[in-house]
Parts: C-alpha cells; structure tokens; sequence
C-alpha cells in the first residue's frame, strides 16, 4: 500500500491486525530460540501509526536506558534556563549511595571512554557529559550530570511531560550498595517508548531541543543491537543498555523517503547467557522486514 | 610619596557592590561554621575583569589567578560571570601554596570548586576557608592524584611540615574528612589591603 491510497477503516484494520499477528509470531519464534528468559517490544511507527506492544508493560531493570530519561532531564534544565550547554560542570569521582549516604566511586575500567575519567579535578561541559553520558555510556558523566541536576527533577520532567508511567528513576549508576539492596532503576518498554515518540516528533519542550537530543542519540557507538541487521545508511538514534542480566536498545530507525518508527526492545538473560545483541538484532530486522516489506540480506 | 602598587586589580569594598554581588559574597556578614561558630565574611575583594586576565596574573611564581577561581555550574550565576570578586586574602594562599610547590618539587594542581568559593556556593553549606579565599582542594600533585589514603596523607604532612598554622584535612569518608584530594586551608583569614581607607 502506497502512502496515498485511502483504505477503508475496515480494510486498515485488517492490515494492521495482520501484521501485527505476524509480528508477534517472528518475536516469539525469536524470543523462543534465543533463550532469553523475558523478552519486551514497544513499537510505534510514525509512517502508518501501527503500534506493537509485546509484553511492553513489563518491568526490567533500566541498565543505561535509564540515560535517556535522565538526557531528557537535563534537557529540561536548559530549557528551564537553569543550565547552558556550556555550564560547566565540576568532575569529581565521589557520588553517595541512596543506601545512608555511603561514598562511592565509578570504576573507570567499567567506562569505555576514559575522557571524561581523564578530565578528573577540572570541568567539562553539560553537552559534553551529555553527549559521553549517551554515546559511549559513561555512567561518571551520568552521575555528574544527575548530581547537577537531581533525580526529583528527572521524575518531575517526566510527569510535567506525561511520560513518567513506565520510568522509576531511584539512583545513579553503579551505586552497589543500592542494588545489593535491591533499589535499582526500572523501566518497561512502553515507558522508554513514549519518551523517544515525543523526540523523535519533536515535542519535547521544542523541536530544536528535541533534535539536539536526538543529535547526541545518533552519535551512539554502540551498535550491535537495533541498527546490527538493518540496511546499510539507515540511521539509528538510540541508547543501549546492559548489565550482567539485562540486555537492551532504545532508538528511533530513520529510513529513507519515509517517516521515522520508534522501536523499544528489552531482555533479560541468565547470568553468562551470550547472543543478547544478536536477538536484539533479530527483532529489530523483524520489524524492519514487516514494516517495509523489504527482505534484508545479512552482510 | 607612597610607591604606586604593583598588583594591578582594584581593590573593591563588597558593600558598595551591585545587590546581586552583595547578595551572593555577603560582605562582612558572620556565616557559622559545622559547629555553629560564628565567623565573620571577607568584607574586601580583588576585582577580575575578565578570564584573559585571570590567565595571565601571577598570584606567585608557578599559580595564576585563574586557578583558584574556576567554579562549576553550582556556584551563584553572578559569580559566574566577568567582573570576579575574589577575598583578598587568595594572595596569601598562593604565598603557601607556592612554599608547598618547593617543598614537594613539582606541579600542584588545585580542583575546580576548589579555590575561591562564595557562601552561596551550593557546596558551601556551613561556613568554609574557601568562601575566604584561604583554601584549596588539590587533587593532583605532579602524576600523582590524591584520591587514595597513602597519597593524600603523605602530602598532607609535607604540608603541615612545611606550612606553620595550616591545617589540612583527615583522610576518611565521614564529613569533614577527605578521600578524593588533599584540603588544607589558613583558616578563615580576613585580608585589609592598605589601600582601603573606608
């Protein structure tokens, strides 16, 4: 169907109630083979308005998707005029459990860019740790920007944005004693989905806000989840997230001549458990293969 | 006649300033300190015209001016911006902390927020030395950085060895110590340039 033929309501629904009973097949049959023990699907797709949810309600540890709400906070500090993308922000490697207020430090050789450890006892940038905090998942940057700017101030955002259902934000990253303690970062693949909607249509607090965002989400160096087994020159805007048990990517797909589709896939994996990325991948040329129509050959 | 002074920054008095300076520095004010005693804020402040000049005015042999005034995003938005207002006792600092440079024999690094702080630093909750411009957060000495019990003890005695009447920081978590860069300030130190008659 071309985008200017007007089918009946009937005849739309039926297309839509189709694919999404394929769909749902190929993640299951996916989900199956992978050995994941939980796998979620959010997807919306701006072209044709159809929407997935495959178990999108269900709640995972947020890992670094937790990123994304947090960028949309600081976000909304500038916008607030309470910080400039230039605001210098003091980097320090000292952060305080939500557990009694212990200290904590991030390991630097769990960051996979050393910048920002590098730039110890001097300032960086807001839309430098921003950028840091997304593209390569420094959680010191993370941390910073959330010291600055407060986890209230994030859950506050989020409901003055009406994206707050679906989002727990508790704590920084790394902060063991917290999830020895069980208090950890949640998210449901609805609750990310929502959010990258609103960036992806430009609605969150303006459309030049909004694409800066998405500016700094297309820089993700991350890129065995979503964008693994899709066409050559696509662009993915996305954040990925994972932890020893959780494996998980976030992002909005840009293809050509066609407007954008927001997809969220979250798993969860027996300690060890390998093939995360590539079941990540799998759905994500799912969905790429249903919405087009358009086989892709593996490189 | 008296010789004309070779620093070149006015010496301003923090009453006659503008309200959201006098709001943010407190001139003259008393600020308690962590355990409610009342000390008496710097009155008299060296005024910096831009960061070009912070670059180039030498406090002492090896420590610009610029180094004890870089504070982040928390510090209060007038203080951000040019013209600065540092106590006039930060000439006395860098005095020490050029004595201490001797003494350890290569390049002491002061950390952002770790200079020249005002009271209304969201750092500063009680009364601090450095909203007196007479304390510094060193947290790197030549290669070595100081967040480790051993580094940050072992410059801490040079210093009080080297500097009669310092007082540097425990290492330790709790409050009031520290375990990520050697504090060590004068204590809070008011400053009267000669050249302030009022």
């Amino acid at each position: 169907m071309t985008k200017t033929e007007k089918p009946t309501a009937h005849a739309g629904a039926t297309a839509a109630s189709q694919r999404e009973s394929v769909l749902q097949d190929r993640i299951e049959n996916i989900e199956k083979e992978s050995g994941a023990k939980a796998v979620a699907v959010a997807l919306h797709d701006g072209e044709t308005d159809f929407d997935l949810h495959y178990r999108a309600d269900r709640w995972f540890h947020a890992a670094s998707t937790i990123k994304v709400p947090i960028l949309l906070g600081v976000f909304a500090a500038i916008d607030r005029g309470e910080l400039l993308p230039h605001s210098r922000v003091h980097v320090r490697n000292r952060f305080l459990s939500v557990v009694e207020n212990v200290p904590f430090r991030v390991e630097s050789g769990r960051d996979s860019n050393s910048a920002v450890h590098n730039s110890i006892g001097k300032m960086m940038r807001v839309d430098e740790l921003a950028y840091h905090m997304i593209t390569t998942s420094s959680n010191l940057a993370t941390n910073l920007l959330l010291g600055v700017i407060g986890p209230e101030s994030v859950t506050q955002t989020l409901k003055e944005l009406h994206v707050d259902e679906g989002i727990e934000l508790k704590r920084g990253v790394e902060d063991e004693l917290a999830f020895e303690k069980g208090i950890s970062n949640m998210v449901t693949a609805n609750g990310l989905l929502k959010i990258l909607v609103m960036l992806a249509e430009g609605k969150a607090f303006s459309p030049a806000l909004s694409r800066r965002m998405m500016d700094i989400l297309h820089g993700q160096e991350f890129n065995q989840g979503i964008p693994a087994r899709l066409p050559k020159g696509t662009r993915v805007a996305h954040k990925t997230g994972e932890i020893s048990t959780v494996a998980h990517d976030a992002g909005v797909v840009y293809l050509p001549k066609r407007k954008p589709y927001s997809l969220v896939v979250l798993t969860e994996w027996d300690q060890g458990a390998t093939g995360r990325s590539r079941t990540i991948a799998s759905i994500s040329h799912a969905i790429y293969e249903t919405l087009t129509g358009t086989a892709v050959k593996d490189e | 006649m008296a010789e004309a002074p070779i620093f070149p920054l006015r010496v301003v008095d923090g009453l006659t300033l503008p309200p959201e300076y006098r709001k943010a520095l407190r001139p003259g004010e008393e600020w308690k300190d962590a355990v409610g005693v009342s000390r008496q804020l710097p009155r008299y402040f060296y005024e910096v015209p831009s960061w070009d000049t912070a670059m180039k005015i030498e406090l002492a042999t090896h420590f610009l001016l610029w180094e004890f005034i870089q504070v982040d995003v928390r510090e209060a938005p007038a203080l951000r911006t040019f013209p600065r207002y540092v106590p006039c006792a930060i000439t006395l600092l860098a005095v020490c902390l050029e004595r201490f440079r001797e003494a350890v024999g290569t390049l002491v690094h002061i950390s952002a927020n770790g200079g020249y702080r005002s009271p209304s630093h969201r750092f500063s909750r009680n009364a601090t030395p450095h909203a007196w411009g007479t304390a510094a957060n060193i947290f790197r000495i030549g290669d070595t950085y100081l967040d480790n019990r051993n580094a940050i003890e072992r410059f801490s005695l040079i210093a009080r060895e080297t500097l009669p009447g310092i007082w540097t920081r425990p290492y330790g978590t709790p409050t009031g110590y520290a375990e990520d860069h050697l504090h060590l300030d004068l204590g809070y130190v008011l400053s009267v340039p000669r050249d302030v008659n009022s």
